[in-house]
């Protein structure tokens, strides 16, 4: 079967290996191999070794499902990486300044839709009254959780800033 | 935790699905700059499109990308692509609507408010593919 653009376009501008990094980073269930490979457009045995390369390097996690191994994202070093992101983009001040801007647009949630929380405000979606008004809410659910994981990060950055900015100078 | 099983975070995924889509876009040739978290944005992905590597002139070309993963495991990702420019006003979505049957849809502004609907089929429902075909496919319209 002939390559779409996109894919022609993509295996110009990566390597296989790219290429099965992103795909594996991003799927939100573990894959086998033969998955991974074909959403990479890598042949299967060049995926695996790539794969078991990234298990070795603890940016995936390995699992085994009725003999067959599975791959998916290893959460911790999906962490790792937006601290060193966070650490690479601002010092203390900045880390604190975007704690403070995160907690704000929590704050203006809570105060627009008078709930705690993003599942109270997913319980409102079965009260609306159109399709469009509970998209809007789920939608802004979703915003809501995703705003509430990184900013666990971000307090964790701030907690430790020094332990981790020093780390982060030596492996610079 | 976000999500419903045990295992599974849907903010931990989503997190994981838009930084890979910026990964992928700070590789495209048409893509100048992305903004992403931490460094100005909160839940989506912008990147600058410099149209005039595909022969058209357009001032603030931009692409904005959202994705969810899905409240659980097994639930399909909501996403959208959306471009805008001074002129064009257009993208490609996947979530639950009422204009087109199934999820995945074409959108376009025609008129001053008002946008035209056609169904649309995904290739994949993985982020960091997707985006170098919705990339091929925006090429094509502008």
């Amino acid at each position: 079967m002939t390559d779409s653009a996109g894919v022609e376009a993509w295996k110009e501008q990566t390597t296989a290996f790219d290429r099965i990094q992103s795909v594996a980073s991003a799927v939100s269930q573990p894959q086998p191999a033969s998955h991974i490979a074909a959403e990479a457009h890598v042949a299967e045995n060049t995926a695996r070794d790539h794969l078991e390369r990234l298990v070795e390097l603890n940016v995936l996690l390995k699992s085994d499902q009725d003999g067959a191994a599975l791959y998916a994202p290893d959460p911790l070093h999906t962490r790792i990486q937006m601290l060193r992101d966070l650490l690479e983009e601002h010092d203390r001040d900045g880390l604190i300044q975007l704690k403070t801007s995160l907690q704000s647009q929590i704050e203006d949630w809570q105060r627009q839709h008078d709930v705690e929380s993003p599942s109270e405000l997913r319980d409102r979606a079965a009260e609306t009254e159109t399709a469009s008004q509970t998209r809007e809410i789920r939608n802004t659910a979703s915003d809501w959780e995703l705003v509430l994981y990184r900013l666990s990060i971000v307090e964790d950055a701030i907690e430790n800033y020094n332990t981790y900015s020093e780390d982060f100078q030596v492996s610079a | 935790m976000a999500g419903s099983s045990d295992s599974y975070d849907s903010a931990a995924a989503s997190h994981r699905a838009l930084r890979s889509i910026k990964q992928e876009l700070d590789r495209h040739p048409i893509v100048t700059e992305t903004r992403g978290f931490p460094a100005g944005e909160f839940v989506e992905v912008v990147a600058d499109i410099a149209t005039e590597r595909c022969g058209v002139d357009s001032d603030d070309s931009t692409l904005t990308v959202r994705w969810f993963a899905g409240e659980s495991q097994d639930a399909r990702p909501e996403f959208s692509f959306h471009y805008s420019d001074a002129k064009r006003d257009f993208g490609w979505h996947h979530h639950e609507q009422d204009h087109v049957e199934g999820w995945g849809h074409f959108q376009k502004r025609t008129g001053t408010s008002a946008y035209s609907y056609e169904a649309y089929t995904f290739p994949s429902e993985n982020p960091a593919g997707l985006i170098w075909d919705v990339m091929a496919n925006l090429s094509s319209r502008i």
